[in-house]
């Protein structure tokens, strides 16, 4: 079979540019596949876009006269047409709608950026939301513990950074106690905690770790959040009155609390990615406009 | 009779207006794809219709625009720009040296990459005998293109044009065809269309042409790799009758070209058996000669190329002597297109904005004879010959950026730059010294072997 056979053919992996240094031509791909790569503030490769046959590259450094923004590397072999710089511009000099072509893709592709910067904006206010809501999760988490079994009160309390206390983050039912903080070890909730291991309390006035405070609870079933074998907090649920929790109750629960940790997990790696990305977005003011 | 609206500066196309475009080789499809681009860039609607009578998908000179079908690298890096690239089908070979064969020596001029910049195509279907899946003709691929773009292609010849209240309507078969808003005489001069535009009396003349010859020599795939690689041999030699002549490489096959003031066919059977052209040809292996032809070529443009509502582009206007027609073919081609959408389709938007480009062309050609004046004169005499071998060798072999003659060589036949640029260059003194110091050496040398 015939081989056309124009450009220059690169390898997989090649480099055929690489960012910060001096353009003096673009390309064109004739066939195979280019991936723009850029490099993160952590020095890890980011890939900003996948470009197939047909696609111009290395445009943008002839015009800005900047270095290369981005490097360019062959994905598999691939097959690529360079174009001098003189030689284009003195074209394009003779016949300026020569870069109409070239506009016309350099707009696509502000506008694929435009689209993509405004998902990423959206996705950022999730973030966001998610991570400002960290109580909310703990709400959420709380709601479907009352779908599923019955109880008066409960809370989700979360051990803070220094993995010294426990407080609460979210709680229905009695509402006085929502400010109790208690220390690991501490309680029926502390000790679970310590444990590591789901409780059910059915007489909660007889069991010497119990801390009473101003809400009086008669049983109580506490359950331990942990994440990559790290007990994170624990889930409780009460009762005041003189219903009873079932060791289903229990097994429901603790089956629960998987999940439960999962979303506390992902709240707060949310709020990291926040961090980074709001750091991105103050680089990426340009597209803003 | 002429009855054109000459000097009247209103006639722009509207929307909706109907071209009609004779003739489907690559000035009239790059008219069209332009054309249409640049309408729809202003949201204008326009109906082109192509009127090509040959189906670029058969074999044999019946479905070919006969030529070398060498695609320059400037029109190739154009094109691609432009967003049209050449697919592999219709890439025969990408070529990245030329070898320079004299009676004195060989030498090889390559791109500073060995990047393959130069493509050479089939124009139709193939050598006559020779329809294969590897074979794509590049008319076609552009022809495709443009009806992609919009245009209708119609598979007639159009044989009478007459101005009828001031339009242009276009016959074949002494049947009436279609009124036009706009007619593009895209016919180049291998038949006698151009004769239907001199009849329209509005002062246009057939362009000056000389006879060429193009055979295409049937070899093994392999003993062309061994002996041709990816390269195009171009051949200088003392004959009177060629001026230059190429062999261009192509999957099973070698284009010969050859270029001269009295090209018979005996003329291609005399360079055959050239013992130059000999050497180059492996000396154990028959060759066939498939398909052989002898087209026309453009050598002097006509002065008036256009009136109200026509415009002469490509071979039938002006064309870059003895090289790079095709690169031509899209440049009036696209000035045409832009006057016509931009401008209008009257003499003084043509006069006004394509004029300057055709005779932009006119203009460059000047320089190039000069240079092929020059190059005349270096093959003829022998000394001239060797010193050019040698200063060109020495480029090649030397780490200096500044390859002088080479450079003037490469774009001299490779069609990358404008004639005047190269004539510009031949003037660099540091050349001259070069060449003064190969012309004593050989000089000395023949002294010495007759001596
Ligand atoms: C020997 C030789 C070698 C060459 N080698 C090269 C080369 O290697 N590279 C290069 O760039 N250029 C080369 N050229 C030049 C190149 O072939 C031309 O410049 C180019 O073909 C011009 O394109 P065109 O569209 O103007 O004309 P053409 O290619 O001639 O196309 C004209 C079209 O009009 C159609 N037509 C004619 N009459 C009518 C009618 N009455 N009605 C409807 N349609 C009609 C024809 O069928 C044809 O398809 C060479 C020329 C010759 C002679």
């Amino acid at each position: 079979m015939k081989q056309g056979e124009l450009g220059k053919v690169y390898v997989d992996r090649e480099i055929i540019f690489k960012e910060g240094s001096q353009g003096d031509s673009m390309f064109v791909i004739q066939s195979g596949k280019v991936k723009i790569t850029k490099k993160t503030e952590k020095e890890e490769d980011l890939t900003i876009a996948v470009l197939g046959t047909g696609e111009i590259f290395g445009e943008m450094a002839l015009f800005d006269k900047q270095t290369r923004s981005a490097n360019a590397i062959a994905m598999g072999e691939a097959r690529i047409l360079s174009i001098d710089k003189k030689k284009l511009f003195s074209s394009i000099s003779r016949d300026p709608t020569l870069v109409f072509k070239m506009l016309e893709s350099m707009s696509r592709r502000i506008r694929k950026l435009n689209d993509d910067l405004t998902q990423f904006k959206k996705n950022k206010f999730d973030v966001l939301h998610a991570c400002v809501n960290l109580e909310d999760t703990c709400t959420l988490i709380l709601e479907e513990a009352r779908n599923l079994i019955s109880a008066d009160n409960g809370s989700v309390m979360l051990l803070d950074d220094k993995g010294e206390t426990l407080s609460i983050k979210s709680a229905f039912g009695k509402k006085s106690d929502s400010h109790l903080q208690l220390s690991v070890g501490e309680g029926i909730a502390g000790d679970v905690l310590n444990s590591g291991r789901a409780e059910l309390v059915n007489n909660v006035s007889m069991d010497q770790r119990y801390k009473a405070g101003t809400a009086h609870i008669k049983s109580m079933i506490c359950i331990p959040l942990k994440c990559n074998d790290k007990n994170i907090g624990v889930m409780n649920m009460s009762n005041n009155t003189d219903r009873l929790f079932t060791l289903e109750d229990l097994k429901v629960l603790n089956a629960l609390s998987f999940y439960a940790s999962v979303a506390i997990e992902n709240a707060r790696n949310f709020s990291a990615l926040h961090d980074a990305s709001e750091q991105v977005l103050r680089h990426a003011t340009l597209l803003d406009m | 009779m002429n009855n054109s609206r000459e000097g009247n500066s209103q006639l722009a196309l509207d929307d909706g207006a109907h071209i009609a475009v004779i003739g489907g080789g690559p000035t009239g499809t790059f008219f069209s794809i332009f054309a249409l681009h640049m309408a729809r860039m202003i949201g204008k609607e326009l109906n082109i219709t192509i009127y090509e009578p040959k189906d670029f998908t058969k074999d044999g000179p019946g479905g070919c625009n006969r030529c070398g079908g060498i695609i320059s690298e400037l029109l190739v890096q154009t094109l691609a720009v432009e967003g049209i690239n050449l697919p592999d089908s219709v890439v025969q070979k990408g070529i990245h040296s030329y070898k320079l064969h004299t009676e004195q020596g060989s030498v090889s001029i390559a791109t500073p990459a060995l990047e393959k910049t130069i493509a050479t195509v089939y124009r139709g279907g193939g050598p006559k005998g020779k329809v294969s899946p590897d074979i794509a003709s590049f008319d076609n691929f552009l022809l495709e293109q443009a009806v992609r773009e919009g245009a209708v292609r119609k598979p007639v010849r159009i044989d009478r044009i007459v101005l009828k209240n001031t339009k242009p309507v276009l016959y074949a078969k002494d049947a009436e065809i279609q009124e036009a808003d706009l007619v593009v005489g895209a016919c180049g001069i291998n038949s006698t269309a151009p004769k239907i535009f001199e009849q329209m009396g509005f002062g246009y003349t057939e362009p000056e042409k000389i006879t060429a010859a193009i055979a295409e020599i049937g070899l093994d795939e392999k003993v062309i790799a061994d002996c041709f690689g990816s390269s195009i041999n171009l051949f200088l030699l003392p004959d009177r009758n060629i001026k230059f002549a190429a062999m261009i490489p192509k999957g099973t096959y070698v284009t010969l070209c050859i270029l001269g003031k009295k090209v018979t066919a005996r003329t291609m059977k005399d360079f055959l058996n050239n013992p130059v052209t000999k050497a180059v040809l492996p000396d154990t292996m028959p060759y066939e000669i498939h398909c052989s032809c002898l087209p026309k070529m453009n050598i002097r443009a006509p002065k008036k190329p256009f009136t109200d509502r026509v415009v002469m582009c490509g071979d039938a206007g002006s064309t870059r002597l003895f090289k790079d027609g095709l690169g031509a073919a899209y440049l009036m081609g696209k000035a045409a297109a832009k006057t016509a959408v931009f401008d209008g389709v009257g003499a003084d938007e043509f006069r006004a904005n394509y004029y300057p480009v055709y005779k932009s062309i006119i203009y460059d050609n000047y320089f190039g004879a000069m240079l092929y004046f020059v190059i005349d004169i270096y093959r003829k005499w022998k000394y001239l010959t060797k010193a050019m071998i040698h200063v060109v060798d020495k480029e090649q072999q030397s780490s200096r950026d500044e390859k002088i003659l080479s450079a003037m060589l490469w774009d001299m036949f490779t069609g990358n730059e404008r004639y005047k640029n190269v004539f510009m260059k031949s003037l660099k003194i540091r050349m001259h010294a070069d060449m003064w110091e190969g012309l004593f050496k050989g000089l000395v040398r023949g002294k010495n072997e007759t001596g």
